[in-house]
């Protein structure tokens, strides 16, 4: 572990000096206290030798890179179980007589195959490890046909509600245009009797038409296209307007 | 003339808490980047809780939407990719040779304040937890730990002081024949 550090502190010195040599010219940092570049430290409660705290005296790391959130990637499975799934979702404007609304954010979320979600405790800890922090869940940007794709595994379900993906559509600069959820089709032969609710089985499930959120549908509009089977994976299709 | 006592006592296992407190007065890059990007994140995510858009600080969201604690969760899960960058180390934290030396694998976060209308009230915590060390002893204000290494090498040691915001989360004792011989 020492030796690990040691060789690592060095590779961070050799990559940070170009960068140290670029910021002089634009600010007026001084070497001593907090400068511009790198990861090291002052100490919160100052560094004067008076009252005998010390000063960090580290090798600079390399500068810290701007990140999209966590949230934005195409396959939100984190190494959960499950049948695959491709979920093919389109947004459309309403306000532009059904065109395709591009350059929209979608934020998909569900749970897994025993129906649970991640994030529900909001408060516990989390892992650096991102297949703990967020699993099924993910954010795609609406392309020039308004479509996302996102690859997940076929949800399980839980008890009260109906097998559901939850969506949220957000304009470009983050404004919320439509929170809604994704119904899946029932009967012989469908998807949802196929999974069978996994390992729970389905006694005891919620079909759509007792669904609190989708028993309003008379018209089906919140059900998506669900085709595929075991082998080779199921797609979902859905269209949602906002 | 102040006199350190050091004081023996059994072998004990503990895990820190370093609570990073983020907001306007932050300098540092790797601090504005959380701090922006967490903003950005909330007030996306927020809207989820305020469909009709009544709240504009965090704090009215809270106390008229319970469920809106799930931001502080599903708002850290935006920030991961920043935390990784920190490469396992507590930032701030110093041993008594001026470097970085806790270790951590989990984190906390936390959003304390926001406001929708003015991003300078924006003010975030992460709560670092660091790995299991053995503590071996105090000499005055000083600890001294030891992170046992792989491949059952000499103990690393290190000498720290408790500082502000820093606290021990967990403690645990230790039975006497778990101590290896290389500790010392």
């Amino acid at each position: 572990m020492e030796r690990k550090y040691f060789l690592k502190s060095l590779l961070a010195g050799a990559v940070s000096a170009p960068v140290l040599l670029a910021a002089c010219g634009k600010d007026d940092a001084t070497p001593s206290t907090s400068t511009t570049t790198g990861t090291t430290t002052t100490t919160t409660g100052g560094a004067s030798s008076a009252n005998c705290t010390v000063a960090p005296t580290e090798t600079e790391g390399p500068f810290p890179t701007h990140t999209p959130s966590s949230y934005v990637r195409a396959d939100i499975t984190d190494g959960k179980t499950g049948y695959k799934l491709t979920a093919k979702i389109n947004i459309t404007s309403n306000s532009a007589s059904c065109a395709a609304l591009v350059g929209a954010l979608v934020d998909i979320w569900h749970c897994d195959a025993e129906g649970n979600y991640s994030e529900y405790g909001g408060s516990g800890m989390q892992s650096t490890n991102y297949t703990n922090v967020h699993f099924l869940r993910g954010r795609q940007t609406t392309d020039a046909a308004g479509l996302v794709t996102f690859t997940s595994i076929f949800p399980g379900w839980y008890s009260g509600r109906a097998t559901h993906i939850h969506v949220h559509v957000y304009n470009a600069s983050g404004t919320s245009l439509k929170v809604t959820q994704i119904a899946f089709p029932e009967g012989s032969g469908s998807a949802v009797a196929l999974v069978n609710g996994y390992a729970k089985g389905l006694s005891g499930y919620t079909y759509n038409k007792s669904d609190n959120v989708f028993s309003d549908d008379a018209a089906g509009i919140e059900i998506a296209t669900v085709t595929g089977n075991f082998t080779d994976g199921f797609v979902l299709t859905m269209t949602i307007a906002v | 003339m102040t006199i350190f006592v050091v004081n023996p006592m059994p072998d004990r296992q503990l895990t820190l808490c370093y609570r990073k407190i983020i907001d306007a007065g932050a300098t540092r890059p790797w601090d504005k980047l959380v701090l922006d990007d967490s903003y950005r994140e909330l007030r996306m995510q927020a809207q989820y809780f305020d469909p009709a858009k009544k709240y504009c600080t965090f704090g009215e969201l809270l106390h008229h939407v319970p469920a809106a604690e799930r931001l502080h969760g599903l708002v850290g899960g935006s920030v991961v990719g920043y935390l990784q960058q920190l490469g396992g180390l507590v930032p701030d934290v110093l041993d008594n040779l001026g470097r970085r030396f806790l270790r951590f694998e989990h984190f906390q976060f936390e959003v304390i304040n926001s406001d929708w209308r003015d991003p300078s009230k924006h003010q975030v915590a992460v709560n670092f937890f660091s790995e299991p060390l053995r503590w071996l002893n105090t000499v005055g204000p000083y600890l001294i730990v030891a992170r046992e290494c792989e491949g059952g090498g000499a103990a690393v040691l290190h000498t720290f002081q408790l500082q502000p915001f820093l606290a021990i989360h967990s403690l645990q004792e230790l039975s006497a024949d778990a101590r290896p011989d290389d500790a010392r």
